[in-house]
């Protein structure tokens, strides 16, 4: 079974730029929200295996959204997407439940090497 | 996205479901909270907590209007216990596709989306957050 | 893999133009009204344009995009850094940022833009005090054949990608006929697996490499064995698919088909794995597979297998060693005691190819801060945080109870890091709590004393808060008791009555519950002491007693942070060189003691130190030349208030801000720490001879006594500790010196205040004989006229949660029998706000 991904980015640029790059992973992207409260709702709704968070976004960040998220469901995998420059957000997040992070611009052997290493157990 | 729906005088105005944790019927009297600015009802008790409640129609800077509130909507706000005095709750709805607002943007504003052929105002649960802290930090 | 950018191009052009225009429009709003929203908004837009150009490797555009982020956020912080030239420098910059995306649109290369970059470039080091940061921009080419890439950039496969290069150290030949064999073998499973076997990040970029090739067969048959080694390397799976022979080692199989064993397996799969080739086969299986396998055949514990082998720099010879004994523990089944706190050595490394250490860093921290307790650590964790790290090494020693099986297993899935040794280090002794200074305290671990069980502090303040819900509903049966007919009033008061007995008492056990002794926090202190002393090159001998007084877990909580800080603070500042100490005639040492004695209701924690003491001379000037103080009224002060000047924000030098535990912790937040758990926080110091700091502590979750008084038709408390007296007397009758009324109290006549005028609350206006309460103000006594006295009340004080905390005058609100929440007011604070 692929493993289901929930990318949530404010840029569609990003999202579809990440939703390719699971694609060619053998993840299936189950679903795409464009900012945290949306991202919450949606991890509510579909409980992905996987959610891959950025930071920056209107309305809820998305560091507000993993916590809200990981109280919602302790075992969630979030991975946070970050720039450089965000190290304190990313440590933020990472208080906050996320579970590893990625870095802007992201190469998708990167992307795809973190993400199953974090998948890499139960 | 589901939104509670709910009502000052006429208007409606909508809250993601997820910021809100639940409704109730507010209490007899409010106790008075000290040197608080005008918009501020009180606090109530609930199960114990005590939550701040804050009048919708004058944090928004609403015209007084002559429906007494009869709910307070309460937000999902993390130990921030707040409550919003509405005139009432009419129900849960899905809203699709907000649009900026006309006029003026206030951060509590999210802004505007149809439901039922009609216009809602849906609010921004951290801009409401950020507005009831201002009403604070500039009373001084 | 490389990512063909051009299909993006069409939506990168489109999306940044959005977020440029709504840019362009922000600010102008912003200029015109200002509105917080508009910048935050702001930084969205050109946050967004930054990593979309960078995506696209299109460096000019991410470079200023960077800037006008670096800008926006700069006026985020500071809202007065917005001047009209700043505004009109932002414009040029989104116009020239719209120019940039037309020329792409056009294929033709962005303008480099580089005046407009030297104006941003000035103005940024002018506003955040630093040079523009470097940006990052992805090295995007057109579409390259697949596979084609394996190894071109030696940086990505160590960073754990797996496939191609990650082997490099390791690896070697396998590797790359595997990378390409991963991708090219390509569908889902082939690169799936191929990059799971990236866990080869670790070091065995082998384990990855081989998959590629095994994917389709391996997939089944690996499975099992698989589960034994754990997800992670595919080292041990290797062996297990292509049964024993492999070349490397039969030490592969071992634990391959122990299947469970937990550290072990892993451990002598590590150790195998540097030997590459063999692995061409791994089995891979995909990712999926081994999960499932996991989930049925072994306990989560010992998926851990993983154990990430060792990096190139251990030996061969201590690899075989490890493995011998790896195989001796699993064959014997002799594991360490599961249930056993051990300290246990450990020795990582981060990635040398890893963007950003101190983050992959602080994620470790995290994940070992949640198995137990995290006694020495090297680099500091304030350094790691910063990413300073030589050579990525990274040391510590952690007490926990998990083992090396769950130290490795913490780790498994944490990319970029090397779990270079797992060693058992001095044994320590268990102790009976186990501190729980993390925030999220849900530590998994066993205790072994008998006679204790570890609660959860979250579960402690359920008991709590429900038990007084418990007294709550309690006192409202009784009310409603009272409206019921005679007959019946007898039979429920008595069931109220037992209800009452039974809940008090309960409230007194989860009281008790949640007492804890000090040592909890203290024993943290020698260590802590010695560290700050080697770094400082201070010697000094830490002193303490009185650790097992018990105060409440929640107050306990709250003082771990400052008493640290306190301690630096004594050592730090306190205590001289041994050098000048010996020339002050003292001894070479310096000597701190932290004394907890019991008085009463309350808890005194001293902490003092034999140093230089404090000058409050300098303390005046500092608080003066940061503008929190007149210099006439400094130079009133005694020296005991100019000591507590070292509590206001700012004057407890900015340098103070440590690495204590991660946070900046000042004095300033010493005191508010002290103050908000119901203590009070004195300093005392003689010059040569150090300095005093005395905390007075309440021993239980503020329940504070109060008196309420009426004011209008509104209830509040007045702390009896405040309280003086309280009086009658006709307020009309009463002489005035000016505005205010006199009351005439013991010798001396005390300024009146009306209490509804202090809060705001509307009342009658009672004329003639009404009650007045005399409290102690900052500057000396105050008379309160108030409407009504109710009573005294002992209850349960609820700290001020947002906004209510922003007021002054409030120091906590609590709830009443009846239900009614009351706030408690500060006088003193009310009185000067």
């Amino acid at each position: 079974m692929a493993k289901r991904v929930l990318v949530v980015d404010d840029a569609i640029f990003m999202r579809n730029m990440i939703k390719d790059i699971f694609a060619s992973g053998g993840f299936e992207v189950v679903g795409e929200a464009a900012n945290g409260l949306e991202a919450v709702e949606k991890y509510k709704e579909l409980k992905p295996d996987l959610t891959t968070m950025d930071i920056v976004m209107p309305f809820k960040s998305g560091i507000e959204a993993t916590r809200e998220i990981i109280k919602h469901d302790s075992s969630a995998v979030v991975i946070m997407c970050s720039a450089l420059g965000q190290e304190s957000l990313v440590m933020e997040a990472i208080e906050a439940g996320a579970s590893d992070f990625i870095v802007k611009p992201f190469r998708a052997e990167d992307v795809l090497a973190v993400v199953k290493k974090v998948l890499g157990e139960a | 996205m589901r939104h509670v729906i709910f009502r000052v005088e006429k208007e409606r105005y909508g809250l993601p479901l997820s910021a809100v944790r639940e409704v109730v019927v507010p209490p007899e009297k409010f106790t008075r909270v000290p040197r608080a600015p005008p918009a501020i009802t009180g606090v109530m008790n609930l199960r114990g907590r005590v939550v701040t409640v804050v009048e919708l129609r004058q944090l928004l800077g609403l015209p007084d209007g002559a429906t007494p509130p009869s709910r307070v909507v309460l937000l999902d706000r993390g130990r921030r216990d707040l409550g919003l005095l509405v005139t009432d709750v009419d129900g849960i709805e899905a809203v699709e596709r907000v649009s900026t607002a006309p006029g003026k943007s206030t951060p509590a504003i999210r802004g505007v989306a149809r439901l039922g052929g009609l216009g809602v105002t849906v609010l921004d649960p951290e801009g409401l957050d950020a507005a009831v802290v201002a009403l604070f930090t500039h009373s001084k | 893999m490389t990512m063909d950018m051009s299909r993006y191009l069409g939506l990168f052009i489109s999306e940044a133009t959005e977020h440029l225009e709504a840019l362009g429009r922000d600010l102008v709003q912003l200029e015109r009204e200002g509105s917080s929203s508009a910048v935050d908004s702001m930084f969205r837009h050109a946050h967004s344009v930054k990593g979309m150009a960078s995506s696209m490797g299109f460096e000019p555009i991410a470079i200023v995009a960077h800037r006008v982020e670096d800008l926006v956020d700069a006026v985020r912080q500071d809202r007065g850094r917005l001047d009209r030239d700043l505004v009109d420098l932002l414009l040029s910059a989104s116009d020239t940022l719209l120019a940039q995306v037309r020329a792409v649109a056009e294929g033709r290369p962005p303008d480099d833009a580089s005046a407009l970059l030297a104006q941003l470039g000035v103005r940024v080091t002018a506003m955040t005090g630093h040079a523009p940061t470097a940006t990052r921009v992805a090295k995007v080419t057109v579409l390259k054949p697949e596979g084609s890439d394996n190894g071109e950039d030696p940086s990505s496969g160590s960073s754990g990608s797996g496939g191609a290069s990650g082997s490099g150290s390791s690896g070697t030949g396998g590797a790359s006929g595997s990378g390409s064999g991963s991708s090219g073998s390509g569908g889902a499973s082939g690169s799936g697996t191929g990059s799971s076997g990236s866990g080869g990040a670790s070091g065995s970029g082998t384990g990855s490499s081989g998959s590629g090739g095994a994917g389709s067969t391996g997939a089944t048959p690996s499975s099992t064995p698989e589960s034994g080694s754990g997800g992670g390397t595919s080292s041990g799976t290797s062996g297990s698919s292509t049964p024993a022979p492999d070349t490397s080692s039969g030490g592969t199989p071992g634990p391959g088909s122990q299947g469970t064993t937990p550290g072990n397996g892993s451990q002598a799969s590590g150790a195998v794995a540097p030997d590459a080739p063999a692995r061409l086969t791994a089995p891979e299986t995909g990712v999926g597979g081994v999960r499932e396998v996991l989930g049925i055949g072994a306990p989560p514990s010992s998926g851990n297998g993983m154990a990430s082998p060792a990096t190139p720099t251990v030996l061969p010879e201590t690899l075989v060693a490890d493995l011998g004994t790896a195989l001796k523990a699993a064959s014997t089944g002799v594991l360490p005691d599961d249930r056993a706190t051990q300290r246990w050595a450990v020795r990582l490394r981060i990635s040398p190819t890893c963007q950003v250490p101190g983050v992959r860093a602080f994620l470790v921290h995290k994940r070992l801060t949640t198995l137990g307790t995290l006694v020495d650590l090297r680099p500091a964790l304030e350094e790691l945080k910063a990413g300073r790290i030589p050579d990525g090494y990274i040391q510590l020693e952690l007490e926990t109870s998990v083992g090396e099986a769950g130290i490795q297993s913490s780790l498994k899935n944490v990319a970029e890091v090397d779990v270079v040794s797992v060693k058992l280090a001095v044994a320590v002794p268990v102790p009976v709590v186990v501190p729980t200074t993390t925030a999220e305290g849900g530590r998994a671990t066993g205790d072994s004393s008998a006679r204790t069980v570890r609660v959860r502090t979250e579960l402690l303040d359920y008991f709590l808060d429900t038990v007084g819900e418990l007294m709550l509903a309690t006192a409202r049966l009784r009310e409603v008791g009272k409206v019921l007919p005679e007959n019946v009033r007898p039979v429920l008061d008595e069931g109220v009555y037992r209800l009452h007995t039974l809940v008090k008492d309960l409230h007194d056990k989860v009281m008790s519950a949640r007492m804890t002794p000090l040592s909890l926090i203290t024993d943290r202190l020698p260590r802590a002491a010695r560290d700050i002393a080697r770094r400082k090159e201070r010697e000094v001998d830490l002193v303490i007693t009185g650790a097992e007084i018990e105060l409440d877990r929640a107050i306990l909580d709250e003082l771990a942070d400052p008493l640290l800080h306190l301690l630096r603070n004594c050592i730090d500042h306190g205590l001289e060189s041994p050098e000048e100490r010996i020339a002050a005639k003292k001894g070479p040492r310096g000597r701190v003691l932290v004394a907890v004695k019991r008085a009463r209701d309350r808890v005194i924690l001293e902490l003092e130190d034999d140093g230089r003491g404090m000058n409050p001379a300098k303390l005046k000037a500092a608080a003066v030349a940061r503008g929190l103080l007149p210099p006439e009224v400094a130079t009133r002060l005694t020296d005991r208030e100019a000591f507590m000047l070292s509590c206001l924000p700012g004057v407890s030098t900015a340098k103070d801000i440590t690495d204590i535990s991660g946070r900046g912790v000042g004095m300033d937040a010493v005191k508010r720490v002290v103050e908000s758990v119901g203590g009070t926080l004195e300093i005392d110091s003689e010059p040569g001879r150090g300095t005093r700091f005395t905390l007075r502590l309440p021993l239980t979750v503020a329940v504070v006594h109060l008196l309420l008084v009426e004011v209008g038709d509104e209830v509040f408390g007045l702390p009896i500790a405040k309280v003086v007296g309280a009086t009658e007397a006709d307020g009309d009758a009463l002489s005035r010196s000016r505005e205010t009324a006199l009351l005439p109290h013991g010798n001396s006549l005390l300024p009146v205040h009306a209490l509804d005028t202090l809060v705001g609350v509307p009342s009658p206006g009672l004329r003639g004989v009404r009650p007045f309460v005399v409290m102690e103000g900052d500057s000396g006594r105050v008379a309160l006229g108030v409407d009504r006295l109710l009573g005294q009340e002992e209850v349960v004080l609820k700290p001020l949660s947002r906004p209510l905390d922003l007021l002054p005058g409030l120091s906590g609100v609590t709830i009443l029998g009846s239900g009614r929440p009351v706030f408690i007011l500060d006088v003193p604070r009310l009185l000067s706000a």
